[in-house]
């Protein structure tokens, strides 16, 4: 791909335009379907048991009432399923997937680890008597005493969950177990120095604790499985990555990749929540038990209350020194994430993304990722690089008062460019940070005064990166008769890459958006494709489509010059037809196709693996109003400014800064979990946990900047995962500039802003 | 979830009957009861559905003058009658916050009484109008105030074979005025954090004659704030006296903390809610007052 | 328990075999089929199982499949008829106003019932009656984009 450097050299004709996604109609008709509206002959309802202790073994599971359940077609436990050994892995990009925490995640194995985790489950004629059977299973739990945040789990004689997890990265290794699963340190310079030699230029120390909280996808994990005459199993599923999701399900298993097949129907928001398989594996094991195709769809209050993977808390504190002129001289972090019930949650991404992109000699980031008595953690776009933002940029924007300086001529001040060196020491690839800040620096949002209001109002800036991924991509093209490519893509669609990828294909073959037609395929049609997430899909996608055109074009190309007696070299490709210059003979891939079609099909195939990374940034400004009688906080107008390298479908970007801004600004605002002392969750509703409805936000005003990534097909870079980074950062750092206060506490719920202003 | 036989009675009589039997639960909007039955935190052997009776849910004239608003009557209904948006647009205005428009196409004041939820939105403007709850039994009719309808938490004062049949508003004083602000986190869909409801009645010189606080989700059942409405009485309207007689409400309120807030956070906002809600009395009487 | 239920869904008798505790988004999705009509909390906090009941947004998911005779319920499904689309479908196509698709039913729904009622909504009144109807996915930006642009092109004639 190394040919494609910046944008196609002709303009676009599809690509970068504004057009309607192709798989909008069924949206707005209530034909696309997810898993819960499927209905397959003879199905069966499943429904999970689930731990009520936070933290207990399983002394014992006694299922034979349950069994004898007039209605009840299957039982099954952990003892249904393979029992795999620590450090179990499925493959996915560079790092695999913790098998055995995953297996954990869907089956409780002699312990369980949060309110909600699994432990039974059971098929039935229908809901409600699944519901009787499940109050028919007896569970004979030992209670263990549990600890429900990072300070407890770290606490000297805090009860340990997991007897094998020794802390890595300390030295000397520990003797004992512990809850502090890692150590990591970036690091580069000397930062204690630096910061102790600037505390008489200008420093700036946060604390800060962010809630978890949840992705809120509105669709509940939903899943249909079924098992043929021959044991050959499907299973249609709501997840991001349907390869990844048949892995996990054959690992729990035991059964071989050719034996079972995973079909993505649409998914109802992912966001990082439907990676991991959730309830996937369990229907399947029930169909296979009861001959019978199998449903699972879960609740709200049981995907909220422990059912699902939400992403992490953290206390995170970070302190910064600059010198006089404003040129930084150090950052200092330290990172407490916590990862739930399992280790394994790894803090080096969200440490350098938090510190990406300023320019600095001296690092020193420690990052420990934590086990508490809660649901594991899982991804919620850009993990936790939100949370490590509401500290960073509030850390920045603290320096840049003490130095009496306008935080956006700071930032630009430290800002990284291209070549500079990031967190782990490698330069960074192309990136328009100072762009995007000038740009912000001449919009309006920046430049109009605030309006004035009864109430103190403020505006915050905060800036945000991500550093996304590429993994693995592969799609394929077929001609149908009539001439018109039929593209089979492996990844799952979760941010409107039907549409960008049809535009993609179309603009290789020059042919209008709707004379491609595009899917989805199953994990048995189509090239292994790592899931939908890390922001990679457009890009590696792309990559991958566009070698799939140029070698179907190829193949069309030989049969062109065989029909037309030619050399393949002389003949010129546009907009459909083949034409030889020399004699004005033209042939259009329609009549082409009609004329060979008993010469086997036209395959183009593609692929793309670690491709160079396109690395998000985003730049937002938010203005504020405090209620200071309430603590109640208006978000009057929020502008995001992005980075994309190239918009392949600017409506698409727009709708993800869009989304993703108002998902930051609901953590950032009124979203967070609140745990009881019995570890139960006590808003696992969707009236006390608040996302924000249309009346809560304004409108969202996006601008996007192209600085486009080199070696990438269209210089594309990651869209859909930045934009909920800065959000939170960029409302407190309003409300300081409002009311003089600091939140140091996430979400930054009336009552918090309320104590925080009454001091 | 259990299974429940359904009825739907035509007249007062036959609903008095069907709501008799063991486990019998009235249905009015459902947004209530319907979870609750789903979820197993209310349980109905008989579920008896109002909607079919017409004194259930009509809005009509009283003869002193007042309005019945039948118990199922959805909040939509009522907050779009010209006569109760016109003469008690507090009460309008409370309908207006029970959820969004979805719930409130199904929701009932009656319904909001009876679930006695001390949150219920609808309830404070009715104890400053000083409404009534008529109600039918198997012996007969009776009313009592609103006010004394709560119970506890999830109960009433009604018995287990009666029904609130509608809600009665007196006729409108000339020269009062009323007010319901809540608090809630986000603009709707949200249980009030907490709410006071203010009514005022001048006397002739301006003064105050009679004054009403009531206040949700500071106290197991809607309750009023005493201590407040004796400041208020005889005194002219003005910001600093609605700023202590929102202290005094704080004063008079016992709140717990929850999820949704803590006991000194509802405190506080009982204060800055009544006072607003007297300002906005005020800004209805005719008197310029600003408040924070 | 079995009943037998006599609705008219969609301007069409039906008779349906339901479970007597079953919702009207039970009935709906489970009993006819019609599955565009979704859930996404069981307890009328999302807005994603919204129909029209006598003209009126409802949450199907609080009203009682025992409910449903006697009531004009119109779900998604009942909105476009034949190939055309509903100009509220169509708007939101052409203004990104769908993304996952899961509130997208409930949205138009209640979209329609505001214009319906109220032909030429403010921004703010349109941002009302979508209140009850989560989005995670677009912020709400666009989607209330659409409605307006329908609000101002029905005023246009």
């Amino acid at each position: 791909m190394g040919e494609d450097a910046v944008a196609k050299a002709p303009p676009l004709k599809v690509l970068g335009k504004r057009v309607p996604r192709v798989d909008a109609r069924e949206r707005v008709t209530g034909e696309a379907r997810y898993p819960a509206d499927v209905a397959r002959s003879g199905m069966a309802h499943a429904k999970l048991l689930r731990s009520p202790h936070p933290h207990a073994r399983i002394r014992h599971i006694d299922t034979a009432r349950a069994a004898a359940l007039k209605g009840v077609l299957a039982v099954v436990t952990a003892a249904d399923f393979l029992e795999l050994p620590l450090g179990a892995s499925v493959p996915m990009g560079e790092t695999g997937y913790d098998m055995w925490m995953v297996a954990q995640i869907n089956m409780a194995r002699q312990k369980v680890f949060w309110v909600g985790q699994p432990v039974a489950a059971v098929a039935a004629v229908d809901p409600h008597v699944a519901e009787e059977a499940l109050k028919l299973i007896a569970v004979d739990y030992e209670v263990l005493p549990a600890v429900l945040d990072i300070a407890a789990a770290i606490a000297a004689d805090a009860p340990v969950l997991h007897e094998h997890v020794i802390t890595k990265g300390v030295d000397p290794r520990p003797r004992a177990p512990s809850n502090v699963c890692s150590r990591t340190v970036i690091a580069r310079g000397d930062a204690a120095s630096a910061l102790a030699a600037a505390t008489a230029t200008a420093t700036a120390r946060l604390r800060v604790q962010v809630d978890t909280a949840h992705q809120g996808y509105l669709e509940p994990q939903a899943v249909i499985a079924e098992v043929d005459a021959n044991g050959f199993a499907t299973v249609w599923a709501s997840t991001q990555g349907q390869f990844t999701a048949e892995l996990m399900i054959a690992a729990m298993l035991g059964m071989p990749s050719s034996q079972l097949k995973v079909v993505p129907l649409e998914i109802g928001g992912g966001f990082g929540g439907k990676i991991c398989i959730h309830g996937e594996a369990v229907a399947l094991r029930l169909a296979q038990k009861c001959r019978r195709p199998v449903k699972l769809v879960f609740s709200r209050e049981e995907l909220l209350q422990g059912g699902s993977g939400p992403p992490a808390a953290a206390l995170i504190e970070i302190e910064v020194g600059a010198a006089r002129d404003g040129g930084l001289v150090a950052i200092e972090g330290t990172y407490h994430l916590d990862a739930g019930g399992l280790p394994g949650l790894s803090p080096s991404l969200v440490m350098q993304a938090s510190a990406a992109l300023y320019q600095t000699p001296n690092l020193n980031l420690q990052g420990y990722d934590v086990v508490t008595n809660k649901p594991r953690t899982e991804a919620y776009r850009a993990p936790v690089g939100i949370q490590a933002a509401f500290a960073m940029e509030q850390a920045m924007d603290m320096l840049s008062q003490q130095l009496g300086m306008d935080p956006l001529a700071f930032r630009l001040r430290n800002a990284a460019v291209t070549g500079s060196q990031m967190p782990i020491g490698t330069p960074f690839p192309s990136i328009g940070l100072t762009t995007i800040l000038e740009r912000v620096r001449a919009h309006a949002c920046w430049r109009d005064p605030l309006p004035e209001g009864r109430k103190p109002r403020g505006r915050g800036l905060a800036l945000g990166y991500w550093r996304g991924t590429s993994m693995t991509s592969a799609g394929h093209i077929t001609i149908a008769g009539d001439g018109r490519p039929m593209v089979t893509m492996g990844a799952v669609d979760l941010s409107g890459t039907r549409t960008t990828m049809a535009q993609v294909v179309a603009e290789e073959f020059g042919l209008d958006l709707h004379d491609v037609h595009i899917q989805t395929g199953d994990s048995k049609s189509v090239g292994y494709s790592d899931g939908a997430a890390g922001s990679r899909v457009a890009r590696t996608m792309a990559a991958a489509l566009v070698e799939a055109s140029r070698d179907a074009l190829t193949q069309l190309r030989r049969r062109a010059a065989e029909k037309l007696q030619c050399a393949a070299d002389e003949l010129d490709y546009a907009a459909g037809v083949f034409r030889l210059p020399r004699s004005g003979a033209t042939i259009s891939l329609a009549e082409l196709m009609q004329a060979t079609l008993t010469e086997g099909a036209i395959v183009g195939r593609g692929v793309s693996t670690k491709l160079p990374l396109g690395v998000e940034i985003g730049a937002h400004v938010c203005d504020v109003e405090v209620d200071t009688a309430t603590g109640l906080v208006t978000v009057l107008r929020y502008t995001a400014f992005q980075d994309v390298g190239l918009a392949l479908n600017p409506a698409a970007v727009e709708g993800q800064m869009e989304g993703s801004v108002v998902q930051g600004l609901g953590w950032a605002l009124t979203e967070g979990f609140d745990y009881g002392p019995d570890g139960r969750l006590r808003n696992a509703s969707l009236l006390d946990y608040r996302m924000p409805t249309a009346l809560d936000v304004p409108k969202i005003d996006c601008v996007i900047v192209e600085t486009p990534v080199p070696n990438v097909p269209y210089g594309v870079r990651g869209v859909g995962e930045v934009p909920i980074v800065p959000p939170a950062a960029a409302v407190a750092n309003a409300i300081a500039r409002a009311t003089g206060v600091r939140l140091t506490r996430m979400p930054m719920t009336p009552e918090r802003v309320l104590a925080a202003l009454k001091g | 979830m259990q299974e429940f036989s359904y009825e739907r009675p035509a007249s007062i009589a036959e609903a008095v009957a069907a709501i008799g039997a063991p486990e019998a639960r009235a249905l009015a909007g459902g947004t209530d009861l319907v979870p609750q039955l789903r979820e197993g935190r209310r349980r109905a052997a008989r579920v008896v559905d109002l909607k079919s009776v017409p004194e259930m849910t009509t809005i009509a004239a009283l003869p002193d003058g007042g309005m019945s608003i039948g118990a199922a009557v959805t909040a939509t209904a009522l907050a779009r009658h010209p006569v109760i948006a016109a003469r008690y647009p507090a009460v309008a205005q409370s309908a207006q916050l029970i959820g969004g428009v979805q719930v409130q196409n199904r929701a009932s004041l009656g319904g909001n009484i009876c679930n006695a939820a001390p949150s219920a939105d609808g309830v404070p403007a009715l104890i400053c109008h000083a409404a009534r709850a008529l109600i039918a039994g198997p012996k007969g009719r009776r009313e009592m105030p609103v006010e004394a309808m709560f119970a506890g938490p999830g109960r009433t004062n009604l018995a287990a074979d009666e029904l609130l049949v509608a809600i009665a508003l007196p006729t409108a004083a000339p020269r009062a005025a009323a007010a319901y602000l809540r608090f809630t986190p986000r603009r709707e869909m949200d249980i009030a954090v907490a709410g006071a409801a203010a009514w005022l009645r001048l006397a002739d010189d301006g003064a105050i004659a009679d004054a009403r606080i009531a206040l949700a989700s500071v106290a197991p059942t809607p309750i009023r704030a005493p201590t407040a409405e004796r400041k208020l009485v005889g005194e002219r309207p003005g910001a600093a006296l609605f700023e202590e007689a929102g202290r005094l409400a704080a004063a008079d309120a016992r709140p717990i903390s929850d999820t949704r807030g803590s006991a000194d956070y509802r405190r506080t906002l009982v204060a800055v809610l009544a006072t607003r809600a007297l300002a906005d009395c005020g800004r209805q009487l005719g008197f310029s007052i600003e408040v924070a | 328990m079995k009943t037998l239920l006599n609705c008219t869904i969609n301007g069409e008798a039906q008779s349906v075999l339901a479970d007597t505790r079953d919702t009207l988004l039970d009935l709906l999705r489970d009993r006819l089929g019609l599955t565009g009509t979704k859930e996404g909390c069981g307890n009328g906090n999302c807005g994603t199982c919204t129909v029209l009941m006598d003209g009126a947004p409802v949450n199907a998911c609080l009203v009682l499949a025992l409910e449903a005779p006697g009531r004009d319920i119109v779900t998604i499904e009942g909105l476009s008829e034949s190939e055309a689309l509903h100009p509220l479908q169509e708007a939101l196509v052409q203004h990104g106003g769908t993304q996952c698709g899961f509130c997208t039913p409930g949205i138009v729904l209640s979209a329609k019932a505001l214009l319906d009622e109220n032909p030429q909504p403010t921004e703010a009144e349109i941002r009302h009656a979508i209140a009850g109807n989560l989005c995670r996915c677009t912020g709400y930006g666009k989607i209330v984009e659409a409605i307006a642009a329908v609000a101002g092109s029905q005023a246009n004639g």
